[in-house]
């Protein structure tokens, strides 16, 4: 019985070890996954810093005032889908029809909302509906019930259609665009006055080859905001929005100026990007069903200019910016990150096959593979290393050291990732002015990774559940609306 | 096991050395930033009185005095900015004057000296500046600097500057060559470029017209939309029947149809049937302005052409063309099919819509003469009635 | 008689405003001023000034100056233009005959037959006799008060093209005012009335078309003239910018010997 039992014994241990030493592999694939996230960050975060120099010659060192008032820049259709803005849609027209730009037409898109939207904008501008407007059936969108116009304000038009979503929408207004470009924008983003001028001029800097620009998004919570102008500068006073403060800076500085620099940007951000027209109808234009249309134009575009082999770039243009709302409350930014989840592994799924392909460059080689497996699937990795190790030192009390390795590689490279892109700021804009901006960068930046990360991890992970959901009803999937960011919701 | 996560401690240990050198970084950035605000808006205040004294003296005959002072480098940057300003916003002989005070100044010294700078940022600070305050001996250098940059957004910055510095047609010829070399269709960004010069730029166009390398013709095309020539109307002619490239002969012939010239019976008619869509909308455009009655059986085929453009301006044209052109207008809107119909529909509304000035007599009359064929056509129109909508009928990918 | 009880010359900081206000309070249907100077004049000049006006029987006047010991005003109520000159030259011919050696210069008006006194045109008078070159007494006519009464309204973002346009106008004569966005200009036009609005059209707030067309209705009959001054050359844009009745269009970079003359064309 003894033996027997020493027997047992002897195999749980073995067993135990075994399990151990399972756990342990897998903990240390983990560790390594999260480093080779870094590298992969930090070589992209290098690309920015070889570029941000040219981004600042580019905008300390020319001017573009003969430019803005002259016939030479290309003219400019901004396409504005507006669901359920009523209370803030006039400021925002206000404000786009005072761009510093030559040639350019503002077409508002109302989404069927269910408010005055259409109402407030008719009054305000004092718009007669047109008989028989001329639409370009380019692309496929719900039926237009309308298009509003005044001849005293002519470079206005508003349209007015079914509920179909913002993709729905952006066709629509793709359909009236009287210009070679379109330029996507949020309703309740606020573009800066020289915005479109600063992308045009990159824009015309290769205009054969530029299929779309991407512009700067940041927060605006906490600036003073006069007559359409960001009168004076400061972070958001709120938790949430200054969390996100430091998350764009980190994408946009930090990831898009080193992505664009090899062509391999996967995403134009839906609040303000300038893209051809040509181009966006050739790939059919813009997808409804799914959020995430922004990013799936721009693969779309990819994938038509490299199955063509056309000469092209997708380009980013830090210098020209666009302030957007942060959601304040936890609700709004929770459903906004879900909602960029479900679209972000729809996109992966769709067009997995780029994934690895040589056919697709940069594109099938790097951007594809580093997006599904660096991002999309990021949080399972993290997660599952996280509990490998956790139960290997509770079989192991001494090992709890490399608990500890893991924690702070995710922080100290995360944390490293943000003064980056803290440094590039400082390089090419200076907006931050005060001293005690940076202390609360820095100390934001920090605390981000206790809580904040861990949070977008589990609604990224939320996002992904709502759409396989939704895939099992595939058939009697409704059109995805902005309905959920009816409360107010505002996206990026 | 181990090994491992040795590796992973030295990646923790590297972390936290370029944590504490970035901070310390970002630190020092920032401080020198704010202390050079500080001193920027020091300077500035304490100059206040000599920018507003020379602001008086811009118009008097003696010669604008110097700063006041033994000046530092900021000090000078702050005044050599604002004098910049003034360069670019004035014309004339208040410009030159300044630009002499540049001159007498030492700034243009200090920055031709900066050309040789080892720094690449440095250079092409120089070279902007240079540009800014027309430093006519600096265009050699600048040639020379635009000639090996490879092509990038610093190209467009030393074009610039050339553009603004150079007192010689070569030195401008040069410079398009350079920029134009690296086979991007920049031709909109050069043509702003050009017309940057001080030099007589119709002289230089007609030139660039006249050019062998299909480049610059296009340059001179994109330029001189809204400058009235008179001189470049034969050569325009010239390219608008011969150039080899289609877009250069579609922008010729556009350009040369805004100069309102008399045209042919049978060249309408063979520009009608060009195969480059732009040319034909220019052409039907032009003939609404004409008012060339003749050319109404011309429009009317091409109220059919594929291209949107074309139908949209030949309905203009239409609309523009008195009666006749009117009523053909209602006709098709109300006979014809398809997209030719929507493109009629749209612009009769529009003509109605637009009702007349009731302050111009001639124009209240040909309005009204109009509305009596739409009441023809339509029924009696009362308070701008909409025409039955007509759902457009398959897709056009024209435009 | 109100100036017996005034036995000091009363000193105002504000010499034009208060005039202003003199002329509100006391309601003269018709009034000369006068202004007077005499360049190393003697420090009781008003002294002398007044004893001669004393000296004449039933004249009502008040003798006033900004502290300037050889610069006086002289308001005379209920005297029109010929009274006013003929006051003008007695008051001459005796300080002369008490100083004969005084540099004088004299220039008076009346009102309202002159138009208004208001504190541009009693500073313009006031600065055209300390230049006037004659002897002569100047009557200052109503194009001269016309003149000094042009107000232009400078309106762009840029504040360097701002201060230097006022340095420029204010050099000329004109009253300046000006604003950095559309939305302030309009408030300026409405309360102010210029005679002139020298404009970008790019600004913060409101789109360039509809700010002329807003400009227009302002004061029904009266819009101020509109001058645009702008870095837009797109053709269409000056073509709807004329049909919309602006006076002038300039592009910039612009000569400012030109910028001059044609404002002096739209404004007279």
């Amino acid at each position: 019985m003894r033996r027997l039992s020493l027997y047992v014994k002897l195999q749980q241990l073995e067993e135990i070890t075994l399990l151990r030493d399972i756990l342990l592999i897998y903990g240390l694939f983990a560790i390594y996954y999260v480093m080779s996230v870094n590298v992969i960050y930090f070589s992209v975060l290098a690309l920015s810093f070889k570029n941000i120099w040219t981004v600042y010659r580019r905008s300390v060192f020319s001017k573009f005032n003969t430019l803005a008032g002259s016939d030479l820049v290309p003219s400019v259709s901004l396409l504005v889908p507006a669901y359920n803005e009523e209370v803030t849609i006039i400021e925002n027209v206000r404000c786009l029809m005072t761009l510093n730009y030559p040639n350019y037409e503002v077409i508002v898109i109302n989404d069927g909302s269910s408010d005055d939207t259409l109402e407030v904008l008719t009054t305000e501008f004092n718009l007669t509906k047109l008989t028989n407007p001329e639409m370009r059936n380019s692309i496929d969108c719900t039926a237009v019930t309308g298009v509003f116009y005044n001849p005293e304000f002519p470079n206005l038009y508003v349209i007015d259609k079914g509920n179909g979503g913002k993709a729905d929408s952006l066709n629509a207004g793709i359909n009236l665009s009287h210009y070679p470009l379109i330029s996507s924008i949020d309703a309740d983003s606020l573009l800066e006055k020289d915005a479109l001028i600063r992308m045009a001029r990159q824009y015309m800097e290769n205009p054969e080859e530029t299929v779309a620009i991407g512009g700067d998004v940041r927060i605006a919570n906490g600036c003073l905001i006069e007559n359409g102008q960001v009168k004076d500068f400061s972070l958001p006073n709120k938790m949430w929005p200054m969390f996100q403060a430091i998350e764009y800076l980190k994408a946009f500085l930090g990831g898009r100026i080193g992505w664009s620099s090899i062509n391999g940007l996967i995403i134009v951000s839906g609040a303000f990007g300038l893209f051809r027209k040509d181009y966006v109808i050739a790939v059919g234009g813009y997808r409804g069903g799914y959020p995430g249309e922004d990013m799936n134009i721009i693969i779309k575009l990819h994938r038509y200019m490299l199955e063509n082999k056309l000469k092209y770039r997708i380009a980013f243009c830090p210098e020209a910016v666009c302030w957007t709302q942060a959601p304040e409350s936890y609700r709004i930014l929770a459903s906004q990150r879900q909602r960029w989840g479900r679209g972000n592994l729809k996109n992966m799924i769709e067009n997995y096959d780029m994934a690895f392909n040589p056919k697709y460059k940069v594109m099938g080689l790097m951007t594809m593979p580093y997006n599904i497996i660096f991002e999309a699937l990021n949080p399972y990795f993290k997660i599952t290393g996280l509990i490998a190790l956790v139960g290997y030192v509770m079989l192991d009390m001494t090992q709890w050291k490399i608990l500890l390795v893991f924690g702070l590689i995710n922080f100290l490279s995360g944390y490293l990732f943000s003064i980056g892109a803290l440094i590039l700021e400082e390089i090419a804009f200076k907006r931050f002015i005060k001293i005690s901006d940076l202390w609360k960068m820095l100390f934001y930046g920090a605390a981000k990774f206790f809580g904040y990360s861990q949070l977008g991890t589990l609604w990224r992970i939320q996002g992904h559940i709502q759409f396989l959901r939704n895939n099992n009803s595939w058939g009697a999937m409704t059109r995805q609306s902005w309905k959920e960011k009816s409360d107010t919701a505002k996206s990026a | 096991m181990f090994s491992h996560v040795t590796v992973a401690i030295y990646f923790v240990y590297v972390c936290l050395g370029l944590i504490g050198l970035g901070i310390a970084l970002l630190f020092y950035m920032k401080l020198k930033h704010l202390s050079t605000l500080k001193k920027t808006e020091y300077y500035q205040r304490k100059h206040q009185d000599y920018f507003k004294y020379l602001q008086t003296q811009l118009y008097e005959d003696q010669e604008l005095p110097l700063p006041p002072g033994k000046l530092v480098p900021l000090e000078k940057r702050i005044i050599q900015d604002k004098l910049m300003e003034w360069i670019e916003q004035f014309k004339g002989e208040v410009r030159t004057r300044v630009i002499e005070l540049c001159y007498k100044a030492g700034f243009v010294d200090d920055e031709m000296e900066k050309l040789d700078s080892l720094y690449f940022s440095r250079r092409v600070e120089a070279s902007y500046r240079l540009g800014m305050m027309r430093a006519t001996e600096a265009t050699p250098r600048l040639l020379d600097m635009l000639r090996k940059q490879r092509y990038s957004p610093v190209t467009t910055i030393i074009g610039r500057a050339v553009s603004k510095t150079a007192d010689q047609e070569s030195q401008l010829m040069e410079m398009l060559g350079y920029m134009l070399k690296h086979g991007k269709s920049i031709h909109n960004l050069a043509a702003d470029v050009l017309l940057e010069t001080r030099l007589d730029s119709s002289k230089i166009l007609l030139q660039l017209l006249d050019h062998e390398n299909p480049d610059f013709v296009k340059v001179a095309l994109v330029a001189m939309w809204g400058q009235a020539v008179p001189e470049v109307i034969p050569a325009l002619n010239r390219l608008s029947v011969d150039a080899d490239e289609q877009d250069v002969r579609a922008e010729a012939v556009k350009l040369y149809l805004s100069s309102n010239p008399v045209l042919r019976d049978d060249t309408i008619k063979q520009l009608m049937s060009d195969s480059n869509w732009e040319v034909r909308a220019a052409v039907a455009k032009s003939l609404g302005n004409m008012h060339a009655a003749g050319s109404i059986p011309l429009l009317r085929r091409a109220m059919q052409d594929e291209n949107w453009w074309v139908r949209n301006n030949s309905a203009e044209s239409l609309a523009q063309l008195g009666e006749t052109g009117f009523e053909l207008l209602c006709e098709t809107a109300q006979r014809g099919s398809g997209l030719e119909r929507e493109t009629a529909l749209f612009h009769i509304e529009k003509v109605m819509s637009e009702g007349s000035d009731h302050r111009a007599l001639d124009q209240m009359v040909t309005f009204n003469k109009k509305r009596l064929i739409y009441d023809r056509y339509f029924g009696v129109i009362e308070t701008s009635k909409p025409v039955r909508k007509v759902a457009a009928v398959g897709g056009d990918y024209s435009a | 008689m109100p100036n017996s009880a005034t036995l000091q010359t009363s000193i105002h900081e504000n010499l034009y405003q208060s005039i202003e206000e003199w002329v509100k309070e006391t309601k003269p249907s018709v009034y000369g001023i006068l202004f007077l100077y005499a360049s190393a004049g003697p420090t009781n000049l008003d002294a002398q000034v007044r004893r001669i006006l004393e000296s004449q029987p039933n004249l009502d006047f008040e003798v006033w100056s900004d502290g300037e010991a050889n610069r006086q005003v002289v308001l005379l109520p209920e005297l029109t233009l010929d009274s006013v000159h003929f006051q003008g030259l007695l008051l001459k011919q005796r300080l002369l005959e008490v100083l004969p050696n005084l540099d004088l210069r004299i220039t008076l008006a009346s009102f309202p037959e002159q138009g208004e006194a208001s504190q541009a045109v009693l500073k313009q008078m006031s600065d055209s006799v300390m230049k006037s070159e004659a002897s002569d007494i100047h009557i200052f006519t109503k194009e001269e008060a016309e003149a000094a009464k042009n107000r232009i309204l400078i309106v762009d973002n840029d504040a360097t093209i701002r201060e230097f346009l006022q340095i420029r106008f204010e050099l000329q004569g004109y009253e300046t005012y000006e604003a950095d966005n559309g939305l302030v200009a309009l408030d300026l036009i409405e309360k102010l009335k210029p005679d002139l609005v020298l404009t970008e059209l790019n600004l913060y707030g409101i789109d360039g078309l509809p700010y002329i067309h807003h400009i227009q209705q302002i004061h029904n009959n009266q819009a101020p003239k509109i001058v645009v001054l702008t870095e837009q050359k797109v053709e269409q844009t000056i073509s709807q910018c004329f049909e919309r009745g602006v006076d002038d269009y300039i592009t910039k970079p612009f000569s400012p010997v030109e910028l001059d003359a044609r404002i002096r064309r739209c404004i007279q």
